[in-house]
């Protein structure tokens, strides 16, 4: 008599925790991951310098592919100039951190700071690219997108002045330090804000609409759903976090040049990682962004005398992904949880 | 009264409707004619024998891109992919077959060598095009045909990823290049001095866009191709082997790109990124005149190139990549399926 209250408060604690987590996106499982990711890079095979490099630039690309996915995924518009927003981002940030604007010679702004002034900066110009792609649809969209990114990235090597242009600039550091293991987990809170921002959006009435609105804009209009401000908002947000991210780069690698950073292939680095990973899950990406980071780093340095070769594999998974299994990692895993749910209600 | 009122203003009418219907052509024709009188005045003759010869190379580049999606609704990212393997097909051709035609001192054999080049690259470019799509295509078609056009994209998108670093893992970075296919003087034009190369290019592509029109217009493959871009299921519904046509498409659309590659090998040195400018200018001038219309990117290849050469001109060499590209995302806003407003097999709607 008196046990069954216990073990039922027990489960209803478990079950208040587990529908808590699942309100910020995260199944037990991923929770557990994601603790054992942040605590990996201080035990020995992982806290070697190069490997928690690797992992900051797992997280860097996880972080992306989850702004990727927020408009690909939902609003199903592939915005082919994810680098260029990324790139006005760190640009913006790199330039008030360096100098005061209109002081010159005085010390800039602290790069705390700048690197939300640089969100703004691309949230501002993502804003414009969403009004832009306001008519657009499918291929069109995407290719409006790719020219903006295109003379963005024009922009920032014409402008000299302010940018050096193909020289290539040097934003001061967030931190002076030797240890790559404070700016792990800067990039790692960026990484969980940014995907708990998302899905909280996602899994809000607004997420239904960009759902509605990728599907069927016409019928998204018809039912109520005012297309305009769902895609300017869904754009604006995402370039927001590019820009976010784009900070963090300039400031954890000290140099900025457009073709490391706003050329097409980053959009498609990011694309190939949001794909693999699962259009529509903003989880997907951040699961393959990692072991994804170390198997292309292993050949990278492990064979040299192959320049390119990763690359080449990142096409190759990503052409396969798309012919033959286009749902990607996470529609494996929710078919992996129907399948094992199945065979164990078998045996009950 | 009421007769002589009525004629006079139906005309203008007329006049006045026509131009509203075709407004995006009219302002661009009025906007190509201003941008090329300036360009006469400020650079004179050898600008203008510029913009035609460029607009020949990028009218062959954007039949290609133009017919793939015509016919297969693939809107081709890797383009300028096939471009590359072009040029390198043509130096890996050229540089032997020249030697051993020097040695010979035979003139015939000598200019005969950049032709074989170039033919060489053709076949090989369409091989590659029989290939890929094979491949890549062919599976993803017979899977599904749902959201074909972005995921045909993103496909291209993919490939052309493969492709270059390919090349970087199998050739290197390095730049291969020759600095003219035919040893001889300039040419001298109303004026202005102008490479033997630059003509021949323009010549080729020329003579490859009319055979092309030559063949959709005359023959019975032709016509089944175009029966295709009309209407697959009606084409299907005549015996029109798809499968067939679709690969032969590719593979003439890759061909066309490899014969440009080849042609300009004096101009762009083959390196595995070669292939960026060509592509993105190709598919300013297939935005430019709507998506899938082959005889309109002929006419675009020219506008583009009087774009290109006008802002090199008049605002700097270094932002030829960004006057075009701000002018492509107006055309885009204000006339997304281009100035001549094709309408691909309801592309609007995928």
């Amino acid at each position: 008599m008196n046990s069954t209250p216990t073990i039922e408060a027990k489960g209803t604690i478990w079950q208040k925790f587990v529908s808590l987590l699942n309100k910020i996106g995260f199944s037990p499982l991923g929770f557990v991951l994601l603790i054992i990711l942040a605590l990996l890079p201080n035990f020995y095979p992982f806290s070697q310098e190069y490997i928690v490099r690797w992992m900051i630039m797992g997280a860097f690309l996880a972080a992306q592919s989850v702004a990727f996915d927020f408009t690909a995924g939902y609003i199903n518009i592939v915005n082919f100039g994810f680098a260029a927003l990324l790139g006005v981002g760190a640009y913006t940030s790199g330039i008030l951190a360096n100098t005061t604007p209109f002081l010159l010679y005085a010390p800039g702004l602290n790069p705390w700071l700048t690197i939300w002034l640089g969100a703004l900066m691309a949230a501002l110009v993502g804003f414009l690219l969403g009004i832009l792609t306001l008519r657009l649809r499918g291929i069109f969209a995407a290719v409006m997108a790719w020219f903006v990114g295109i003379a963005l990235m024009g922009l920032v090597n014409n402008l000299t002045d302010l940018t050096r242009g193909p020289l290539g600039m040097n934003p001061v550091k967030f931190i002076e330090t030797p240890n790559n293991l404070p700016y792990f987990y800067i990039i790692l809170s960026m990484m969980i804000v940014i995907y708990i921002t998302l899905k909280l959006v996602v899994g809000s009435n607004i997420g239904l609409a960009f759902k509605a609105i990728g599907q069927n804009p016409d019928a998204a209009r018809a039912s109520g759903i005012n297309p305009t401000k769902y895609l300017v908002f869904n754009f604006t947000l995402s370039a927001f976090f590019a820009g976010l991210l784009g900070g963090f780069y300039a400031h954890f690698f000290g140099s900025l040049t457009p073709s490391t950073l706003m050329h097409t292939s980053k959009t498609v680095e990011v694309l190939a990682i949001a794909y693999i990973g699962g259009r529509g899950s903003l989880w997907g990406g951040i699961t393959i962004a990692f072991p994804f980071v170390f198997f292309i780093e292993f050949l990278r340095s492990n064979l040299s005398s192959l320049p390119g070769l990763h690359l080449v594999i990142y096409g190759v998974l990503m052409i396969m992904i798309m012919i033959y299994y286009p749902s990607g990692f996470s529609g494996f895993y929710y078919w992996a949880v129907v399948k094992i749910k199945g065979l164990l209600n078998k045996t009950k | 009264m009421a007769k002589e009122t009525s004629t006079a203003p139906t005309t203008t009418v007329n006049f006045i409707t026509w131009i509203k219907d075709n407004l995006p052509v009219v302002i661009v024709t009025i906007f190509s004619i201003i941008l090329f009188i300036m360009i006469g005045f400020e650079g004179g003759p050898p600008q203008l024998l510029n913009v035609i010869v460029t607009g020949c190379m990028w009218a062959l580049l954007a039949t290609g891109l133009a017919l793939v999606f015509g016919v297969m609704n693939i809107p081709h990212f890797a383009h300028g992919e096939s471009f590359m393997v072009g040029a390198y097909i043509a130096y890996f051709t050229f540089t032997p077959l020249n030697k051993i035609f020097l040695a010979t001192g035979s003139k015939f054999l000598i200019y005969l060598g950049p032709f074989l080049a170039i033919i060489a690259a053709g076949l090989a470019g369409s091989v590659l095009g029989i290939i890929i799509e094979k491949l890549v295509f062919a599976p993803l078609r017979h899977r599904t045909k749902e959201g074909w056009i972005m995921n045909a994209f993103l496909l291209t998108v993919g490939m052309s990823f493969v492709l270059t670093n390919g090349t970087t893992l199998a050739m290197g970075p390095n730049f291969r290049g020759i600095p003219r296919y035919f040893d001889v003087p300039s040419v001298e034009i109303m004026g202005a001095f102008i490479a033997v190369d630059r003509i021949v290019a323009a010549i080729i592509s020329l003579v490859t866009i009319g055979l092309l029109w030559f063949f959709l217009r005359w023959t019975k493959l032709g016509r089944a191709i175009r029966a295709v871009s009309q209407d697959e299921t009606g084409a299907q519904l005549v015996g029109i082997n798809l499968d067939f046509i679709q690969t032969f498409t590719f593979s003439l659309a890759t061909g066309m790109a490899a014969i440009s590659g080849a042609s300009l090998l004096f101009m762009f040195q083959a390196y595995p990124t070669v292939g960026l400018t060509p592509l993105y200018f190709a598919w300013y001038v297939v935005m430019l005149v709507g998506l899938g219309n082959v005889a309109g990117a002929i006419v675009g290849g020219f506008l583009v190139a009087l774009l290109q050469s006008g802002t090199q001109l008049f605002i700097g060499l270094s932002w030829q990549s960004v006057v075009p590209t701000a002018i492509m995302v107006l055309v885009l806003m204000l006339a997304p399926s281009g100035i001549f407003g094709s309408e691909v097999k309801g592309v609007q709607e995928q």
